[in-house]
Protein backbone atom coordinates (compact mmCIF):
# COMPACT_ATOMS: atom_id res chain seq x y z
CA UNK A 1 0.00 0.00 0.00
CA UNK A 2 1.06 3.49 -0.88
CA UNK A 3 2.18 5.95 2.13
CA UNK A 4 2.74 9.04 2.38
CA UNK A 5 5.87 11.26 3.14
CA UNK A 6 5.24 11.23 6.75
CA UNK A 7 3.73 7.68 7.15
CA UNK A 8 6.74 7.01 5.87
CA UNK A 9 9.44 8.11 8.11
CA UNK A 10 6.91 7.37 10.75
CA UNK A 11 6.88 4.08 10.02
CA UNK A 12 10.94 3.84 9.85
CA UNK A 13 10.91 5.31 13.25
CA UNK A 14 9.05 2.95 14.29
CA UNK A 15 11.16 0.08 13.16
CA UNK A 16 8.22 -0.61 10.49
CA UNK A 17 8.95 -1.51 6.80
CA UNK A 18 7.88 1.15 4.99
CA UNK A 19 6.77 0.86 1.07
CA UNK A 20 9.70 2.57 -0.01
CA UNK A 21 13.05 3.34 1.52
CA UNK A 22 12.58 6.89 2.62
CA UNK A 23 15.14 9.85 1.69
CA UNK A 24 16.63 12.79 3.05
CA UNK A 25 17.94 15.89 1.49
CA UNK A 26 17.46 19.50 3.54
CA UNK A 27 15.48 18.41 6.59
CA UNK A 28 18.07 18.67 9.22
CA UNK A 29 20.78 21.16 9.53
CA UNK A 30 23.11 18.66 8.23
CA UNK A 31 21.53 16.77 5.83
CA UNK A 32 21.40 19.69 3.26
CA UNK A 33 23.25 21.46 0.43
CA UNK A 34 26.26 24.30 0.50
CA UNK A 35 24.34 27.34 -1.11
CA UNK A 36 26.76 26.91 -4.40
CA UNK A 37 26.29 23.38 -4.20
CA UNK A 38 22.68 24.48 -4.65
CA UNK A 39 23.08 27.13 -7.46
CA UNK A 40 25.32 24.02 -9.36
CA UNK A 41 22.06 21.52 -8.83
CA UNK A 42 19.56 24.00 -10.11
CA UNK A 43 21.73 24.88 -13.49
CA UNK A 44 22.17 21.02 -14.09
CA UNK A 45 18.45 20.04 -13.92
CA UNK A 46 17.78 23.88 -16.01
CA UNK A 47 16.01 25.51 -12.91
CA UNK A 48 15.72 28.88 -13.01
CA UNK A 49 19.04 31.15 -10.60
CA UNK A 50 16.44 33.11 -8.89
CA UNK A 51 14.95 33.59 -6.80
CA UNK A 52 17.93 33.42 -3.80
CA UNK A 53 17.18 29.81 -1.75
CA UNK A 54 16.55 30.47 2.21
CA UNK A 55 18.92 30.29 4.26
CA UNK A 56 19.29 27.06 6.65
CA UNK A 57 22.57 27.92 8.66
CA UNK A 58 24.44 30.83 8.23
CA UNK A 59 27.30 29.03 10.00
CA UNK A 60 27.55 26.33 7.13
CA UNK A 61 26.72 28.20 4.18
CA UNK A 62 23.69 25.73 3.70
CA UNK A 63 19.89 26.42 2.21
CA UNK A 64 16.95 25.29 1.86
CA UNK A 65 16.59 23.08 -1.32
CA UNK A 66 14.10 24.30 -3.75
CA UNK A 67 10.64 22.22 -3.75
CA UNK A 68 11.52 21.39 -7.23
CA UNK A 69 14.49 19.98 -6.55
CA UNK A 70 13.23 18.23 -3.57
CA UNK A 71 9.84 16.71 -5.24
CA UNK A 72 12.34 15.76 -8.52
CA UNK A 73 14.27 13.23 -5.60
CA UNK A 74 10.89 12.38 -3.60
CA UNK A 75 12.29 13.91 -0.26
CA UNK A 76 10.10 12.61 3.21
CA UNK A 77 10.72 15.17 5.39
CA UNK A 78 11.18 18.89 5.88
CA UNK A 79 12.28 20.75 8.06
CA UNK A 80 11.24 23.33 10.82
CA UNK A 81 13.86 26.24 11.72
CA UNK A 82 13.89 28.39 14.86
CA UNK A 83 13.71 32.09 14.61
CA UNK A 84 17.38 34.63 15.43
CA UNK A 85 16.25 36.12 18.98
CA UNK A 86 15.72 39.66 18.80
CA UNK A 87 17.36 40.66 21.90
CA UNK A 88 20.84 40.09 20.37
CA UNK A 89 21.07 39.27 17.13
CA UNK A 90 24.69 38.14 14.66
CA UNK A 91 26.57 41.41 15.35
CA UNK A 92 28.49 41.88 11.73
CA UNK A 93 31.65 42.72 12.03
CA UNK A 94 33.05 42.01 8.50
CA UNK A 95 31.21 40.89 5.59
CA UNK A 96 33.61 37.24 6.33
CA UNK A 97 32.92 37.75 10.14
CA UNK A 98 30.11 38.18 13.10
CA UNK A 99 29.61 37.51 16.67
CA UNK A 100 26.69 35.12 17.50
CA UNK A 101 24.50 35.36 20.60
CA UNK A 102 26.68 34.04 23.24
CA UNK A 103 29.68 35.92 22.11
CA UNK A 104 31.42 33.51 20.16
CA UNK A 105 33.24 34.77 16.52
CA UNK A 106 32.37 33.44 13.49
CA UNK A 107 34.88 34.00 10.72
CA UNK A 108 35.80 32.31 7.02
CA UNK A 109 37.83 32.14 4.87
CA UNK A 110 36.92 33.58 1.19
CA UNK A 111 34.54 31.94 -0.10
CA UNK A 112 34.58 29.69 2.76
CA UNK A 113 32.00 27.91 6.07
CA UNK A 114 32.56 30.09 9.26
CA UNK A 115 34.03 28.86 11.98
CA UNK A 116 34.19 29.40 15.33
CA UNK A 117 37.38 31.44 15.76
CA UNK A 118 37.30 33.15 19.30
CA UNK A 119 34.18 33.48 22.36
CA UNK A 120 34.01 34.68 25.61
CA UNK A 121 36.17 32.21 27.64
CA UNK A 122 38.70 31.78 25.03
CA UNK A 123 41.66 33.36 26.48
CA UNK A 124 41.37 32.58 30.36
CA UNK A 125 43.69 30.05 31.81
CA UNK A 126 41.44 28.88 34.43
CA UNK A 127 38.41 30.49 34.48
CA UNK A 128 36.42 29.51 37.09
CA UNK A 129 32.45 28.68 37.97
CA UNK A 130 32.46 32.38 39.35
CA UNK A 131 33.25 33.75 35.71
CA UNK A 132 29.76 31.11 34.80
CA UNK A 133 27.63 33.61 37.16
CA UNK A 134 29.17 37.02 35.96
CA UNK A 135 28.49 35.97 31.91
CA UNK A 136 25.45 37.27 29.96
CA UNK A 137 23.99 34.20 28.98
CA UNK A 138 21.39 33.82 26.03
CA UNK A 139 17.98 34.48 26.61
CA UNK A 140 16.40 31.22 26.12
CA UNK A 141 12.75 32.95 26.49
CA UNK A 142 13.52 35.30 23.24
CA UNK A 143 10.62 35.91 20.91
CA UNK A 144 12.13 35.92 17.98
CA UNK A 145 12.94 32.65 18.42
CA UNK A 146 9.43 31.20 18.49
CA UNK A 147 7.87 34.38 16.29
CA UNK A 148 5.62 32.28 13.42
CA UNK A 149 6.89 28.93 14.08
CA UNK A 150 3.49 27.46 15.15
CA UNK A 151 2.16 28.85 11.74
CA UNK A 152 5.00 27.47 9.87
CA UNK A 153 5.26 24.18 11.55
CA UNK A 154 0.82 23.70 10.93
CA UNK A 155 1.64 24.97 7.54
CA UNK A 156 4.17 21.88 7.01
CA UNK A 157 1.93 19.33 9.03
CA UNK A 158 -1.75 20.45 7.23
CA UNK A 159 -1.11 21.68 3.64
CA UNK A 160 1.96 18.94 2.62
CA UNK A 161 2.45 15.28 3.59
CA UNK A 162 6.11 15.44 4.65
CA UNK A 163 7.19 14.72 7.86
CA UNK A 164 8.28 17.68 9.90
CA UNK A 165 11.67 17.77 11.38
CA UNK A 166 12.65 20.85 14.35
CA UNK A 167 15.66 21.51 13.97
CA UNK A 168 17.14 22.38 17.56
CA UNK A 169 20.73 23.95 18.53
CA UNK A 170 23.69 22.00 19.22
CA UNK A 171 24.74 20.52 22.76
CA UNK A 172 26.78 20.89 25.27
CA UNK A 173 30.27 19.46 23.96
CA UNK A 174 29.71 21.69 20.45
CA UNK A 175 28.43 24.83 22.57
CA UNK A 176 30.92 24.49 25.39
CA UNK A 177 33.82 24.41 22.46
CA UNK A 178 32.43 27.09 20.49
CA UNK A 179 32.23 29.62 23.45
CA UNK A 180 36.11 28.20 25.12
CA UNK A 181 37.72 27.08 22.39
CA UNK A 182 37.76 23.36 20.61
CA UNK A 183 41.15 22.32 22.40
CA UNK A 184 40.83 24.49 25.86
CA UNK A 185 37.68 23.03 26.78
CA UNK A 186 38.69 18.99 25.77
CA UNK A 187 41.53 20.20 28.15
CA UNK A 188 39.45 21.59 30.86
CA UNK A 189 37.45 18.18 31.24
CA UNK A 190 40.67 16.82 32.48
CA UNK A 191 42.22 19.77 34.37
CA UNK A 192 39.46 21.92 35.14
CA UNK A 193 36.59 20.21 35.60
CA UNK A 194 34.54 22.31 37.76
CA UNK A 195 34.36 24.83 35.29
CA UNK A 196 33.73 22.39 31.73
CA UNK A 197 30.58 20.93 34.18
CA UNK A 198 29.31 24.45 35.14
CA UNK A 199 29.21 25.38 31.66
CA UNK A 200 27.83 22.29 30.01
CA UNK A 201 24.85 22.77 32.77
CA UNK A 202 24.16 26.68 31.90
CA UNK A 203 24.32 25.26 28.11
CA UNK A 204 22.15 22.28 28.63
CA UNK A 205 19.62 24.48 30.91
CA UNK A 206 19.31 26.98 28.26
CA UNK A 207 18.48 24.41 25.19
CA UNK A 208 15.89 22.43 27.65
CA UNK A 209 14.38 25.49 27.93
CA UNK A 210 14.03 26.68 24.23
CA UNK A 211 13.06 23.11 23.43
CA UNK A 212 10.30 22.95 25.95
CA UNK A 213 9.09 26.53 24.42
CA UNK A 214 9.43 25.02 21.03
CA UNK A 215 7.62 21.96 21.41
CA UNK A 216 4.74 24.09 23.35
CA UNK A 217 4.18 26.07 20.53
CA UNK A 218 4.65 23.71 17.42
CA UNK A 219 5.09 20.39 19.11
CA UNK A 220 1.62 19.39 17.32
CA UNK A 221 2.24 20.03 14.18
CA UNK A 222 6.21 18.67 14.60
CA UNK A 223 6.58 14.40 13.89
CA UNK A 224 10.70 14.36 15.04
CA UNK A 225 13.35 16.45 16.39
CA UNK A 226 16.79 16.75 15.70
CA UNK A 227 19.84 17.75 17.08
CA UNK A 228 23.37 17.04 17.56
CA UNK A 229 27.30 17.10 19.27
CA UNK A 230 30.39 15.53 17.79
CA UNK A 231 31.49 13.03 20.43
CA UNK A 232 33.68 10.94 16.91
CA UNK A 233 36.48 11.86 14.87
CA UNK A 234 37.72 9.93 12.31
CA UNK A 235 40.17 7.38 13.79
CA UNK A 236 38.12 7.07 17.20
CA UNK A 237 36.04 9.09 19.71
CA UNK A 238 36.83 12.12 20.58
CA UNK A 239 37.26 10.76 23.85
CA UNK A 240 37.73 8.62 26.53
CA UNK A 241 34.37 6.34 26.52
CA UNK A 242 34.32 6.62 30.19
CA UNK A 243 34.39 10.61 30.56
CA UNK A 244 31.83 10.16 28.06
CA UNK A 245 29.85 8.46 30.27
CA UNK A 246 30.95 10.01 33.61
CA UNK A 247 30.18 13.65 32.22
CA UNK A 248 28.51 14.41 28.42
CA UNK A 249 26.03 11.19 29.18
CA UNK A 250 24.26 12.41 31.63
CA UNK A 251 23.64 16.09 30.12
CA UNK A 252 22.36 14.15 27.23
CA UNK A 253 20.03 12.66 28.92
CA UNK A 254 18.85 15.71 30.29
CA UNK A 255 18.24 16.68 26.47
CA UNK A 256 17.04 13.58 25.14
CA UNK A 257 14.30 13.46 28.51
CA UNK A 258 13.45 17.06 27.92
CA UNK A 259 12.54 16.34 24.03
CA UNK A 260 10.86 12.62 25.02
CA UNK A 261 8.22 14.88 27.57
CA UNK A 262 6.93 15.80 24.50
CA UNK A 263 6.38 12.23 23.13
CA UNK A 264 8.52 13.26 20.08
CA UNK A 265 11.17 11.16 18.31
CA UNK A 266 14.97 12.15 18.32
CA UNK A 267 17.57 12.03 15.19
CA UNK A 268 20.71 12.75 17.21
CA UNK A 269 23.62 13.74 14.66
CA UNK A 270 26.92 12.81 15.31
CA UNK A 271 30.12 13.11 13.18
CA UNK A 272 33.05 10.41 12.96
CA UNK A 273 33.36 7.14 14.56
CA UNK A 274 30.96 6.49 17.24
CA UNK A 275 30.38 3.15 17.08
CA UNK A 276 32.25 2.62 21.18
CA UNK A 277 29.03 4.53 22.04
CA UNK A 278 26.43 3.35 20.65
CA UNK A 279 24.60 1.82 23.23
CA UNK A 280 25.22 4.75 25.32
CA UNK A 281 22.78 6.80 23.17
CA UNK A 282 20.42 4.39 22.56
CA UNK A 283 20.37 4.57 26.43
CA UNK A 284 20.30 8.10 26.07
CA UNK A 285 16.88 7.69 24.31
CA UNK A 286 17.75 8.71 20.84
CA UNK A 287 15.73 7.29 18.30
CA UNK A 288 17.73 7.41 15.27
CA UNK A 289 21.30 8.09 14.40
CA UNK A 290 22.68 10.70 11.49
CA UNK A 291 25.37 10.78 10.17
CA UNK A 292 26.79 7.27 9.97
CA UNK A 293 29.98 8.30 8.55
CA UNK A 294 31.10 5.42 6.69
CA UNK A 295 34.61 6.63 6.01
CA UNK A 296 35.43 7.07 9.78
CA UNK A 297 37.09 4.37 11.94
CA UNK A 298 34.68 1.15 12.79
CA UNK A 299 31.48 2.49 11.36
CA UNK A 300 30.71 -0.69 9.19
CA UNK A 301 27.41 -0.14 8.08
CA UNK A 302 26.76 -3.88 8.60
CA UNK A 303 27.74 -4.40 11.35
CA UNK A 304 25.92 -1.45 13.32
CA UNK A 305 22.89 -2.97 11.41
CA UNK A 306 23.42 -6.36 12.60
CA UNK A 307 24.22 -4.89 16.76
CA UNK A 308 21.95 -2.15 17.10
CA UNK A 309 18.94 -2.44 14.07
CA UNK A 310 16.59 -3.71 16.57
CA UNK A 311 17.09 -0.13 18.79
CA UNK A 312 18.46 2.33 16.48
CA UNK A 313 17.27 4.01 12.97
CA UNK A 314 20.37 5.04 10.50
CA UNK A 315 19.72 8.10 9.06
CA UNK A 316 22.74 9.04 6.39
CA UNK A 317 24.98 6.68 5.37
CA UNK A 318 26.26 7.82 1.49
CA UNK A 319 30.10 8.64 1.60
CA UNK A 320 30.67 12.10 1.42
CA UNK A 321 34.42 12.03 2.13
CA UNK A 322 35.31 9.70 -0.84
CA UNK A 323 32.43 8.52 -3.04
CA UNK A 324 30.15 11.74 -3.94
CA UNK A 325 32.85 14.69 -4.36
CA UNK A 326 35.12 12.29 -6.20
CA UNK A 327 33.37 9.25 -6.96
CA UNK A 328 31.83 8.38 -10.66
CA UNK A 329 27.97 8.30 -10.88
CA UNK A 330 28.60 4.06 -10.86
CA UNK A 331 30.24 4.50 -7.61
CA UNK A 332 27.52 6.38 -6.07
CA UNK A 333 24.75 3.73 -7.56
CA UNK A 334 27.34 1.00 -5.82
CA UNK A 335 27.81 2.74 -2.82
CA UNK A 336 23.79 3.62 -2.53
CA UNK A 337 23.32 -0.50 -3.27
CA UNK A 338 25.71 -1.32 -0.73
CA UNK A 339 24.19 0.82 1.82
CA UNK A 340 20.65 0.08 0.81
CA UNK A 341 21.85 -3.41 1.46
CA UNK A 342 23.04 -3.04 5.03
CA UNK A 343 20.45 -0.94 6.60
CA UNK A 344 17.44 -0.86 5.09
CA UNK A 345 16.12 -4.46 5.80
CA UNK A 346 13.18 -4.56 8.17
CA UNK A 347 12.66 -0.21 7.80
CA UNK A 348 14.94 1.37 9.97
CA UNK A 349 16.88 3.26 7.11
CA UNK A 350 16.70 6.80 5.74
CA UNK A 351 18.82 7.85 3.58
CA UNK A 352 21.11 10.98 2.58
CA UNK A 353 24.57 12.14 2.45
CA UNK A 354 26.97 11.39 5.11
CA UNK A 355 26.91 15.51 4.90
CA UNK A 356 25.77 18.77 3.44
CA UNK A 357 26.43 18.34 -0.32
CA UNK A 358 29.37 20.69 -0.56
CA UNK A 359 30.07 22.66 -3.37
CA UNK A 360 32.48 20.70 -5.31
CA UNK A 361 30.41 17.80 -5.65
CA UNK A 362 29.09 17.18 -8.86
CA UNK A 363 25.47 17.66 -9.56
CA UNK A 364 25.24 14.05 -11.63
CA UNK A 365 26.58 12.47 -8.61
CA UNK A 366 23.85 13.97 -6.31
CA UNK A 367 20.76 13.05 -9.05
CA UNK A 368 22.65 9.53 -9.37
CA UNK A 369 22.84 9.06 -5.69
CA UNK A 370 18.92 9.86 -5.55
CA UNK A 371 17.73 8.19 -8.75
CA UNK A 372 19.03 4.88 -7.72
CA UNK A 373 18.25 5.05 -4.36
CA UNK A 374 14.47 5.07 -5.77
CA UNK A 375 15.77 2.44 -8.01
CA UNK A 376 16.71 0.29 -5.28
CA UNK A 377 14.89 1.55 -2.20
CA UNK A 378 12.01 -0.11 -3.63
CA UNK B 1 69.00 13.33 41.26
CA UNK B 2 66.40 13.96 38.88
CA UNK B 3 64.34 10.77 37.86
CA UNK B 4 64.07 11.39 34.13
CA UNK B 5 61.62 9.13 34.41
CA UNK B 6 60.02 11.01 36.71
CA UNK B 7 59.60 13.96 34.39
CA UNK B 8 58.60 11.70 31.31
CA UNK B 9 55.29 10.51 33.69
CA UNK B 10 54.59 14.15 34.19
CA UNK B 11 54.64 14.90 30.49
CA UNK B 12 52.07 11.88 30.48
CA UNK B 13 50.04 13.18 33.13
CA UNK B 14 49.65 15.95 31.56
CA UNK B 15 51.28 17.99 34.56
CA UNK B 16 52.60 20.90 33.48
CA UNK B 17 53.65 22.28 36.92
CA UNK B 18 55.58 18.86 37.97
CA UNK B 19 57.20 19.26 34.42
CA UNK B 20 58.24 22.68 34.33
CA UNK B 21 59.89 21.75 38.06
CA UNK B 22 61.34 18.61 36.95
CA UNK B 23 63.10 20.10 33.97
CA UNK B 24 64.71 22.99 35.78
CA UNK B 25 65.69 20.73 38.64
CA UNK B 26 67.92 18.53 36.18
CA UNK B 27 68.98 21.53 34.72
CA UNK B 28 70.07 23.05 38.43
CA UNK B 29 71.79 19.46 38.96
CA UNK B 30 73.76 19.47 36.02
CA UNK B 31 71.86 17.35 33.30
CA UNK B 32 72.21 18.18 29.89
CA UNK B 33 69.60 19.29 28.26
CA UNK B 34 69.60 17.28 25.23
CA UNK B 35 69.03 14.58 28.01
CA UNK B 36 66.44 16.27 29.71
CA UNK B 37 64.59 16.51 26.06
CA UNK B 38 65.52 13.06 24.77
CA UNK B 39 64.92 10.96 28.36
CA UNK B 40 62.27 12.63 29.85
CA UNK B 41 59.95 15.06 27.61
CA UNK B 42 60.13 13.38 24.31
CA UNK B 43 60.34 9.93 25.99
CA UNK B 44 56.78 10.65 27.40
CA UNK B 45 55.41 12.06 24.26
CA UNK B 46 56.42 8.67 22.60
CA UNK B 47 54.76 7.32 25.21
CA UNK B 48 51.53 9.56 24.41
CA UNK B 49 51.74 8.64 20.67
CA UNK B 50 52.08 5.14 21.55
CA UNK B 51 48.87 5.27 23.31
CA UNK B 52 46.98 7.73 21.26
CA UNK B 53 47.75 5.29 18.16
CA UNK B 54 45.81 2.42 19.50
CA UNK B 55 43.10 4.83 21.16
CA UNK B 56 44.33 3.70 24.90
CA UNK B 57 44.20 7.59 25.35
CA UNK B 58 42.11 10.42 23.44
CA UNK B 59 42.06 13.93 22.25
CA UNK B 60 42.08 15.29 25.80
CA UNK B 61 44.95 13.33 27.03
CA UNK B 62 47.45 14.26 24.47
CA UNK B 63 46.23 18.06 24.40
CA UNK B 64 47.51 18.16 28.34
CA UNK B 65 50.47 16.21 27.79
CA UNK B 66 51.49 18.38 25.06
CA UNK B 67 50.98 21.32 26.90
CA UNK B 68 53.17 19.52 30.16
CA UNK B 69 55.79 19.67 27.50
CA UNK B 70 55.51 22.79 26.34
CA UNK B 71 55.92 23.89 29.71
CA UNK B 72 59.46 21.58 30.13
CA UNK B 73 60.31 23.22 26.54
CA UNK B 74 60.19 26.57 27.47
CA UNK B 75 62.75 26.52 29.68
CA UNK B 76 64.99 23.88 28.00
CA UNK B 77 64.85 25.79 24.38
CA UNK B 78 67.16 28.06 25.54
CA UNK B 79 69.71 26.03 26.56
CA UNK B 80 69.39 23.94 23.67
CA UNK B 81 69.71 26.75 21.34
CA UNK B 82 73.07 27.64 23.76
CA UNK B 83 74.18 23.53 23.20
CA UNK B 84 73.38 24.49 19.10
CA UNK B 85 71.69 20.78 19.52
CA UNK B 86 69.93 20.05 16.36
CA UNK B 87 66.41 18.84 15.51
CA UNK B 88 65.84 15.62 14.33
CA UNK B 89 63.91 17.26 10.97
CA UNK B 90 62.73 20.81 10.05
CA UNK B 91 58.70 20.65 9.37
CA UNK B 92 56.72 23.39 7.91
CA UNK B 93 52.83 22.54 8.53
CA UNK B 94 49.83 24.22 8.04
CA UNK B 95 45.84 23.89 7.00
CA UNK B 96 45.82 24.92 3.91
CA UNK B 97 43.74 27.64 1.92
CA UNK B 98 40.09 28.19 2.33
CA UNK B 99 40.18 25.64 5.69
CA UNK B 100 40.11 27.40 9.53
CA UNK B 101 39.68 23.54 11.10
CA UNK B 102 43.08 23.28 12.60
CA UNK B 103 42.57 21.06 15.84
CA UNK B 104 44.28 18.14 13.90
CA UNK B 105 46.88 19.71 12.79
CA UNK B 106 48.22 21.32 15.79
CA UNK B 107 48.23 17.64 17.59
CA UNK B 108 50.12 16.94 14.51
CA UNK B 109 52.22 19.61 15.52
CA UNK B 110 52.46 18.99 19.08
CA UNK B 111 53.88 15.51 18.36
CA UNK B 112 56.51 16.28 15.76
CA UNK B 113 57.94 18.74 18.53
CA UNK B 114 57.49 15.48 21.09
CA UNK B 115 59.60 13.55 18.94
CA UNK B 116 62.62 16.02 18.10
CA UNK B 117 61.41 17.87 15.12
CA UNK B 118 61.58 21.40 14.34
CA UNK B 119 57.70 22.53 13.66
CA UNK B 120 57.35 25.77 12.01
CA UNK B 121 53.08 26.00 12.55
CA UNK B 122 51.56 28.33 9.91
CA UNK B 123 48.85 28.03 11.06
CA UNK B 124 45.40 28.21 8.82
CA UNK B 125 43.89 29.16 5.36
CA UNK B 126 47.63 28.78 4.35
CA UNK B 127 48.25 30.08 0.51
CA UNK B 128 50.50 28.15 -1.64
CA UNK B 129 52.87 31.44 -1.38
CA UNK B 130 53.07 30.91 1.91
CA UNK B 131 54.44 27.48 2.68
CA UNK B 132 57.01 28.09 -0.02
CA UNK B 133 57.88 31.28 1.52
CA UNK B 134 58.11 29.07 4.72
CA UNK B 135 60.16 27.09 3.47
CA UNK B 136 62.61 28.65 2.33
CA UNK B 137 62.92 30.78 4.83
CA UNK B 138 63.27 27.46 7.38
CA UNK B 139 65.24 25.38 4.88
CA UNK B 140 62.31 22.65 5.57
CA UNK B 141 62.46 19.13 4.42
CA UNK B 142 59.04 18.15 4.90
CA UNK B 143 56.17 20.60 4.42
CA UNK B 144 53.02 19.07 6.25
CA UNK B 145 49.36 20.30 4.68
CA UNK B 146 45.95 19.03 6.69
CA UNK B 147 41.81 19.45 5.86
CA UNK B 148 39.36 18.66 7.16
CA UNK B 149 36.62 19.88 3.98
CA UNK B 150 36.43 17.58 1.11
CA UNK B 151 36.54 21.08 -0.67
CA UNK B 152 39.75 22.50 0.89
CA UNK B 153 41.34 19.14 0.42
CA UNK B 154 41.81 19.62 -2.94
CA UNK B 155 44.08 22.84 -2.89
CA UNK B 156 46.38 20.06 -1.47
CA UNK B 157 46.89 19.37 -4.98
CA UNK B 158 47.03 22.85 -6.18
CA UNK B 159 50.45 23.84 -3.21
CA UNK B 160 52.28 20.87 -4.66
CA UNK B 161 51.79 22.13 -8.14
CA UNK B 162 53.12 25.74 -6.98
CA UNK B 163 55.92 23.84 -4.99
CA UNK B 164 56.73 22.55 -8.73
CA UNK B 165 56.62 25.77 -10.05
CA UNK B 166 58.26 27.35 -7.65
CA UNK B 167 61.53 24.70 -8.02
CA UNK B 168 60.98 23.26 -4.71
CA UNK B 169 59.42 20.28 -4.84
CA UNK B 170 62.54 17.97 -5.27
CA UNK B 171 63.79 19.68 -2.23
CA UNK B 172 60.99 18.96 0.14
CA UNK B 173 58.94 16.14 0.97
CA UNK B 174 55.07 16.35 1.36
CA UNK B 175 53.06 15.00 3.86
CA UNK B 176 49.39 15.40 3.88
CA UNK B 177 46.70 14.29 6.57
CA UNK B 178 43.07 15.21 8.30
CA UNK B 179 39.86 13.58 7.85
CA UNK B 180 38.82 13.10 4.05
CA UNK B 181 42.42 12.45 3.19
CA UNK B 182 43.26 8.68 2.13
CA UNK B 183 46.52 7.01 0.84
CA UNK B 184 45.05 6.68 -2.16
CA UNK B 185 44.32 11.00 -2.29
CA UNK B 186 47.90 11.31 -1.75
CA UNK B 187 48.87 8.94 -3.87
CA UNK B 188 46.53 10.61 -6.40
CA UNK B 189 48.23 13.83 -5.74
CA UNK B 190 51.29 13.16 -5.89
CA UNK B 191 52.59 13.18 -2.03
CA UNK B 192 55.05 11.37 -0.17
CA UNK B 193 53.56 10.66 3.07
CA UNK B 194 49.99 10.38 4.33
CA UNK B 195 49.28 9.40 8.17
CA UNK B 196 45.90 8.97 9.12
CA UNK B 197 46.66 10.43 12.53
CA UNK B 198 49.24 12.19 14.59
CA UNK B 199 51.34 9.47 15.92
CA UNK B 200 51.33 7.97 12.47
CA UNK B 201 52.48 11.37 11.20
CA UNK B 202 55.76 10.81 13.52
CA UNK B 203 56.33 7.41 12.21
CA UNK B 204 56.28 8.65 8.44
CA UNK B 205 58.21 12.00 9.24
CA UNK B 206 60.83 9.68 10.52
CA UNK B 207 60.61 7.30 7.51
CA UNK B 208 60.47 9.90 5.49
CA UNK B 209 64.06 11.61 6.57
CA UNK B 210 65.53 8.23 7.37
CA UNK B 211 65.91 9.33 10.76
CA UNK B 212 65.06 6.70 13.53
Amino acid sequence: MMMTHRERILAVLNHKEPDRLPLDLGSAIATTMTAKAHERMRAYLGLPSEPPPATFSRRSSTVIPDEAILRRFDVDARPLILGNPDGRPDREVSPDAFVDEWGVTWARPEGGHFISTDGPFYHQDEPTREDLEKFPWPDPADPGRYRGLRERAKELHEKTDYAVMLNLGVGPVHQCQFVRGYGEWLEDLLINRAFAEGLMDRVVEIWVEITDRALEEAGDSVDLVMYGDDVGTQKGLLLRPELYRQVIKPRHKRMADCVKRHGKPILYHSCGSVYALVPDLIEVGIDALNPIQVTAAEMDTRRLKREFGRDLIFWGGINTQRVLPLGTPEEVREEVMRRIEDLAEGGGYVLCAVHNIQPEVPPENVVTMYEAAQEYGR
Amino acid sequence: MVDLKMLAEAVIRGDAKECARLTQEGLDNGLSPQVLLNDGLMAGMAVIGERFKCNDIYVPEVLIAARAMKAGMVILRPKLAETGAKPVGKVVAGTVKGDLHDIGKNIVCMMLEGAGFQVTDLGNDVAPERFIQAIKEQEAQIVGMSALLTTTMLNMKGTIEALKAAGLREKVRVMVGGAPVTQRFAEEIGADGYAENAAVAVEKAKELLAVH
